[in-house]
C-alpha cells in the first residue's frame, strides 16, 4: 500500500506517520484524550496555539450559533444539488462553495478590517475615527459596508448583536470590537441624517469581528464560518434525500415542487423558427449586424 | 417553415409541429411551493433547530458538538457524547498531506477562493477514503442479518470478514499497527459509557479478521470514528457528512498554506513527459479528405461482436471501459 504523501509539499500545518499524527506539534490523540474540545482545535490548526478558556468559549459560542441557519444560499444550495441523488460530500460542497462575496464575506470583512486598523496606526488615528473614515469612503463611493444589514431579518440579525455582547462578556475585545462598533455608529448617524432606517450588524459583522479578535486571519476566519455551516447543509441534504422526492418535480406532491415547470418564468427572446444550415450564414450575419443579441449575451 | 430533420417522422408519438411554445401557467391547483424542512426555520427574528431557538442555545452554553446533535438526530446529547464527538472531531481534523488536503492545495495554487477549496476537499470522501457511509451501511446490513438469522454476532462478524477483508471500507487494516490513536478512541468511548453495540460488533470483526488475514491487521481509523459515531446515534450518511466537514477545516489552513508558499500554476505550464505516457505511438493526422481510408466504424451488430469490442476497448486506458461500478440509487438505500 502506497504511504506517500499525495502531494510534495513542505508543511508546517501536520505529519502522519505509522505511529502518530501530529498537528502543529501536538499529538491529536493525545488532544483528544486531554479532554480538549474541537475548537481548541481549531486554535492549534490555525494559530498553533491553544486558546484560553473564555477564547474557546467564544469560537463555541459563535460556531454552534452561526452553523444553522435555516434557508440561506448554503442550505438551498444543498438541497438543489442534492435533487439529483449524487454522493452527499457533492451536495456539502457545493453549499460551503456557495459562500462569496455577497453570501457570508467573511474573508472581505477581515481584509477590509484589516486594512482600516493599519490606517489608524499610520494616520495616528483613533479607531473611533477610523470607523467613521471608512463609512464615509465606503460610502461616498458607493461601496457597500460589510457586516451590516441581512435580506431575512430586515430587523437585525437575531444572532448578531448577542454576539458582540458574548465578545465583551468573555474579555475577548480588542481593535477589532472597537473598530466594528464605530462603523456601526457611524454608519446609522449618517443614514439618520439621510433620513434613512437604522440597519443593524449582521453576523459577518459580529461573528467575524470575534473571530479576528480570536486571532484568526481573514481567510482562517472565513474557512471556520464557511465549513461550519456545512454541518447543516448536510443535514438538510439529508433530509431531503430520505424524506423527498428526488429531482423535485413531483406532479404527484400536493405542493408545487421545486422544480415543478410551472416555477419557470422566461423572459427571454420570443420563440423564433431555427434557420436551415442552407440560410445559416446570411441568417448569422444579419443578426450579427443587428446587434439585437447584445441584449441577450451575458 | 419546412420539416426540420426528422421531426416529421411518423415513428414520433407526436406532432411536433403542433406542439405548443411558452411556459407552463401556474399551478393553483396544488399548494404553493414551499421550502419544506423538519431541520430547521427561521423568521425575521428568530432561527429555529429542531425547535430550539439558535441564539437560546448558545446563551445557554451548548457547543459546536450539541448543535450537530441538535440537527442531525433533533436532541440534545448527553454530556459524554459531546465529549465523545468533539474527542472523534479533533482525530478527524488532520490526516496530513492525504486527498482532502492534496485537493484544498491543487484548486488554492489556481488561485481561487477559500470557500471552493474547502468545499471540493469534502468532495475526497467517497467509499474508500474517508468511506463512513460505506462502513456504515456495512454494519447495520450484516446487524440485521444476525438478528434475522438469529446467529450471534460472532458468526456474523466472520461472514462478514470473509466477504469484505480486503475492501478499503472494513475497518479493520495494516494502516495503524504503531499507531495507538484508534484503539484509545474505543477505550474512551467505554470509559465514557457511550460505547455501544456498533463498537462491540467491530470488535468481532477486528478478531475474526486477525483469524483469516494473512498480514497483521487491527482497528483503523475508519473504523473507530464510524463506530464510535454510530454508537452515538448518527447514522452513517450523518456521520460521513460530518466527518468530511470536519476534515474541511484543516482543508482551509492547506489551502492558506499553498497560497502562502508556493507560486501559482498557470494555465499550460505543467509538462507531462513522454517517459509517462504509454498510449498509441505517435501518427501523422490524415488529410479530412483521406479520412475514410483511416477511419472505422465501431458500431457492434451483436451481442458476441459488443463482447469482443469492450473487450478490446477494457485495454485502452482512460476510456472508462474497465470500470464497473454500481452508481447506488440512495432512493432505495435501508431506512
Amino acid at each position: 500500500m502506497n504511504r506517500e504523501p499525495l502531494l510534495k509539499r513542505k508543511t508546517a500545518i501536520s505529519y502522519k506517520t505509522e505511529e502518530k499524527t501530529v498537528l502543529r506539534g501536538y499529538n491529536l490523540s493525545d488532544l483528544a484524550e486531554e479532554g480538549y474540545t474541537f475548537c481548541d482545535a481549531l486554535f492549534v490548526l490555525f494559530q498553533e496555539r491553544l486558546p484560553t478558556e473564555n477564547e474557546e468559549k467564544m469560537l463555541e459560542y459563535e460556531t454552534a450559533e452561526f452553523l444553522e441557519h435555516s434557508m440561506s444560499p448554503s442550505a438551498a444550495g444543498a438541497i438543489a444539488v442534492i435533487s439529483g441523488r449524487p454522493h452527499l460530500p457533492a451536495a456539502i460542497a457545493g453549499a460551503v462553495m456557495t459562500f462569496g462575496s455577497a453570501h457570508g464575506p467573511g474573508a472581505a470583512h477581515g481584509y477590509m478590517m484589516h486594512r482600516y486598523i493599519e490606517r489608524a496606526r499610520e494616520e495616528g488615528k483613533s479607531l473611533e475615527e477610523m470607523g467613521k473614515i471608512l463609512v464615509d469612503e465606503y460610502l461616498d463611493a458607493g461601496l457597500p459596508v460589510m457586516g451590516l444589514g441581512q435580506p431575512q431579518h430586515t430587523d437585525g440579525d437575531p444572532r448578531a448583536e448577542p454576539t458582540h455582547i458574548k465578545h465583551e462578556q468573555l474579555g475577548v475585545s480588542g481593535v477589532y470590537l472597537e473598530l466594528q462598533r464605530s462603523i456601526e455608529k457611524h454608519f446609522n448617524e449618517r443614514r439618520k441624517k439621510e433620513g434613512k432606517s437604522f440597519v443593524a450588524v449582521n453576523m459577518i459583522g459580529a461573528g467575524n469581528t470575534a473571530l479576528a479578535e480570536l486571532g484568526f486571519s481573514p481567510n482562517a476566519a472565513w474557512c471556520i464560518g464557511c465549513v461550519c455551516r456545512g454541518f447543516s447543509c448536510a443535514a438538510h441534504a439529508l433530509y431531503s434525500m430520505k424524506k423527498g422526492h428526488a429531482w423535485a418535480a413531483s406532479k404527484r406532491e400536493p405542493m408545487v415542487q421545486m422544480l415543478d415547470l410551472s416555477m419557470i418564468k422566461y423572459i427571454g427572446p420570443e420563440d423564433r423558427p431555427v434557420p436551415s444550415q442552407e440560410e445559416r450564414q446570411e441568417y448569422a450575419k444579419k443578426q450579427k449586424e443587428e446587434g439585437e443579441y447584445k441584449k441577450w449575451a451575458l | 417553415m419546412g420539416t426540420i430533420g426528422n421531426l416529421d417522422d411518423p415513428r414520433l408519438c407526436y406532432d411536433y409541429e403542433n406542439r405548443e411554445h411558452g411556459t407552463v401557467e401556474p399551478d393553483t391547483k396544488r399548494a404553493r411551493f414551499q421550502w419544506v424542512s423538519e431541520v430547521a426555520y427561521k423568521n425575521v427574528h428568530r432561527i429555529i433547530s429542531r425547535g430550539y431557538d439558535t441564539t437560546e442555545l448558545v446563551e445557554q452554553g451548548y457547543s459546536l458538538a450539541d448543535i450537530i446533535f441538535i440537527d442531525f438526530q433533533s436532541r440534545i446529547p448527553l454530556i459524554e457524547e459531546e465529549k465523545m464527538l468533539n474527542y472523534v472531531m479533533i482525530l478527524a481534523l488532520d490526516d496530513g498531506l492525504s486527498s482532502p488536503a492534496a485537493i484544498s492545495r491543487i484548486i488554492s495554487s489556481s488561485q481561487t477562493l477559500l470557500t471552493q477549496a474547502a468545499g471540493a476537499s469534502i468532495l475526497a470522501f467517497g467509499h474508500a477514503y474517508g468511506a463512513f457511509e460505506a462502513f456504515g451501511k456495512m454494519l447495520d446490513e450484516y446487524l440485521a442479518m444476525s438478528e434475522e438469522q438469529g446467529k450471534t454476532t460472532e458468526e456474523i462478524a466472520e461472514l462478514l470478514v470473509k466477504e469484505h477483508l480486503n475492501d478499503e471500507f472494513l475497518g479493520v487494516s495494516s494502516l495503524m499497527l504503531k499507531d495507538p490513536a484508534a484503539k484509545r478512541m474505543f477505550a474512551r468511548a467505554e470509559k465514557l459509557g457511550v460505547a455501544g453495540k456498533y463498537i462491540a460488533f467491530t470488535r468481532e470483526i477486528i478478531k475474526a479478521a486477525q483469524k483469516i488475514s494473512e498480514e497483521p491487521v487491527d482497528l483503523d481509523m475508519l473504523g473507530a470514528m464510524g463506530a464510535t459515531m454510530m454508537d452515538l446515534g448518527f447514522s452513517s450518511e450523518a456521520t460521513w457528512a460530518i466527518l468530511a466537514v470536519t476534515r474541511a477545516f484543516a482543508g482551509g489552513a492547506h489551502f492558506c498554506e499553498e497560497m502562502e508558499r508556493e507560486p501559482f500554476e498557470r494555465f499550460g505550464q505543467r509538462l507531462t513527459p513522454k517517459g509517462l505516457y504509454d498510449g498509441p505511438e505517435d501518427r501523422s493526422v490524415p488529410s479530412l479528405a483521406e479520412r475514410k481510408k483511416f477511419a472505422a466504424a465501431e458500431q457492434y451488430k451483436t451481442p458476441e461482436e459488443w463482447k469482443r469490442g469492450s473487450e478490446k476497448k477494457q485495454k485502452m486506458k482512460g476510456t472508462g471501459w474497465a470500470i464497473v461500478e454500481d452508481i447506488a440509487d440512495p432512493r432505495t438505500m435501508k431506512k
